[in-house]
């Protein structure tokens, strides 16, 4: 095969990948790039959400302090767990339980322990990510096959870029002499556009690429129960180290600074972002949070009656792989490290939806100029409006893109 | 290569694809639209909106306690691959015996000591749930035994038939038809 010939099948290639499902993709991207910043869209709509400190060097109170609040405020309120989110203007996410049997997240301030709130039933958060993670098919046998309908994505993704890159020749040029024209209309317009954008979010597709694919590896290698993991399978509580009351009270609990202080001194650098109060009588106290890898959560269980450590999950404990697979799904929510990272990811996110946009629009302009030329042909020769239509225009490709 | 292509008659599955292609874009989208309502009426679930769980089996006296009983899904046990297929239900303690109670235990079968009482409860006194793993051999006239152990080291069992507890499991072992 000619150079040239090799060169119009990768064009061809490139063109048709995300064609026939355009408007899905768009649609993924655009959940995605919402997924991204939900939280903060939530923040903006819900002021109970909000908690700005009230002083630059306003204390914050300790967990102790605020199960202490929510139980003067609402004696027969159970805390569940407690989450402090990555910016400071957040308020903490309490997930609690009501005599009712409801259980959810309520809005508490961090610094003078009052509830704010209570997160609203329809969770926006939530809805953007399972309609771009699994385009809300339910999991009902494993994975849902809407997992593997989103993140399957991956591929032809990766595979636009590489084609991509192939058909722009000397894409590097790009990045020194940035064209955009403006005034030559609007195919020109959105072919400057579909390559400056591309070569800048180079990084950024194949990282969400990457991340897609593997959560479709991860589901398959779920639902076929194949195991990466070397996490321990979590012991309980042993029954000896649970103290009988003669009373018939629950047994006292050792407090969550002290937990937290316990974890801490194992983990050095732990920051205590999360922690969750045992689930039943024989279950531990769990701490977590991130240290200096932003991308991997460390955690310790501790016994919540004698304080001792019962197991930890450090990022040491972790196999190379896991270290790799675990850093896959920070890597592409961009939440790893505050509002300016995910501000980055939101930007390409939009810029990728543009992109499969722009894809479209240069693919229908070209086609209308392709059957143009086709019916008027057609005049001359019957059978000619069935050649591929793309022909003419990408051999225009192939010259515009060689400049 | 588009010239090849041209040269080939064109066979009815290819003119199907051609004409249909773009529509394969609507029949995607419809497919959110369509389990929004199931997505919602799970989320409302999961938070308890909607009571306990998908059906109720009611409050079971367990010696001097008793607790609210409920299947999350009135449906059969759903299989966790090696694990086996698993049932979950979801409880309430009673008012009373809420600060008495240490562990509500399930168990098809009748438990030979406190160490062997089956799964134990995750949760909260107001809404806690287990995972009962219902081996497919197990017969359709088993009972659910329920043991609830005190701080004080006291331990109450009660037992109710399967068939009260879950009819959609009952009705799954039927269908298994007596697999050995």
């Amino acid at each position: 095969m000619s150079k040239k010939s090799r060169s119009k099948l990768w064009f061809l290639v490139h063109s048709w990948l995300a064609l026939p499902i355009w408007f899905f993709v768009l649609i993924v991207c655009v959940t995605g790039t919402l997924a991204v910043v939900s939280q903060e869209i939530v923040w903006l709509a819900n002021p109970q959400m909000r908690a700005s400190p009230p002083s630059d060097d306003a204390p914050l109170l300790s967990y102790d302090q605020i199960i202490a609040a929510i139980k003067k405020a609402e004696p027969q309120t159970l805390v569940e767990s407690i989450n402090r989110p990555d910016e400071s203007h957040f308020a903490l996410d309490v997930k609690v339980s009501y005599p009712d049997g409801r259980s959810v997240t309520v809005y508490v301030n961090p610094y003078s322990g009052a509830i704010q709130g209570t997160a609203p039933p329809f969770n926006f958060q939530a809805f953007t990510r399972a309609l771009h993670g699994w385009w809300l098919v339910p999991f009902t046998n494993g994975y849902s096959w809407g997992w593997y309908l989103v993140s399957f994505l991956g591929l032809p993704m990766l595979a636009s870029l590489v084609t991509g890159l192939v058909v722009y020749k000397r894409f590097w040029k790009g990045f020194l002499r940035p064209t955009l024209r403006i005034r030559h209309g609007a195919r020109i317009f959105w072919g400057d556009f579909h390559r400056l954008s591309g070569i800048w979010s180079i990084w950024f597709i194949a990282v969400i690429s990457v991340t897609s694919t593997w959560f479709m590896i991860e589901a398959i290698l779920s639902d076929n129960h194949i195991s990466i993991s070397t996490a321990p399978v979590a012991p309980v509580v042993p029954r000896e180290s649970v103290p009988l009351t003669v009373d018939g009270a629950p047994a006292p609990m050792i407090s969550l600074e002290s937990a937290i202080r316990e974890a801490k001194e194992r983990i050095p650098g732990l920051e205590d972002s999360s922690v969750s109060l045992p689930a039943n009588a024989y279950s531990h106290l769990l701490v977590s949070g991130r240290s200096w890898y932003p991308l991997i959560y460390q955690s310790a269980e501790v016994n919540p009656y004698t304080g001792d450590i019962s197991t930890t999950r450090l990022l040491s404990d972790r196999s190379g792989l896991e270290l790799v697979t675990e850093s896959m799904r920070p890597l592409h929510t961009g939440d790893f490290g505050g509002i300016w990272i995910k501000l980055i990811w939101f930007f390409f996110g939009l810029i990728l939806s543009m992109m499969v946009l722009s894809g479209l629009l240069i693919w229908t302009k070209r086609t209308a100029l392709a059957t143009a030329n086709a019916l008027k042909r057609n005049n001359k020769r019957p059978r000619a409006a069935l050649t591929g239509q793309p022909a003419p225009a990408m051999s225009r490709e192939a010259t515009e893109g060689s400049r | 290569m588009s010239q090849v292509a041209a040269e080939k008659p064109r066979s009815p599955l290819s003119r199907f694809w051609h004409t249909w292609r773009f529509h394969i874009n609507v029949l995607l989208l419809l497919v959110p639209l369509g389990f929004m309502p199931k997505y919602f009426a799970d989320a409302a679930l999961f938070r308890g909106d909607t009571g306990l769980g998908e059906r109720e089996v009611g409050e079971i006296q367990v010696g001097p306690w008793s607790l609210r009983l409920a299947e999350l899904r009135n449906a059969a046990p759903v299989s966790d691959g090696p694990a086996g297929y698993l049932k979950s239900f979801n409880a309430a303690l009673c008012d009373s015996c809420r600060d008495q109670v240490k562990a509500t235990y399930l168990r098809i079968g009748k438990p030979r000591s406190l160490r062997a009482a089956g799964v134990i409860f995750f949760g909260t006194p107001y809404h806690m749930g287990a995972a009962l793993p219902v081996p497919e051999k197990t017969k359709n006239d088993a009972e659910l035994w329920i043991t609830m152990e005190g701080w004080d080291g006291a331990m109450h069992q009660a037992s109710i038939p399967l068939s009260q507890a879950s009819p959609a499991t009952v009705a799954w072992l039927n269908r298994q038809g007596g697999k050995p």
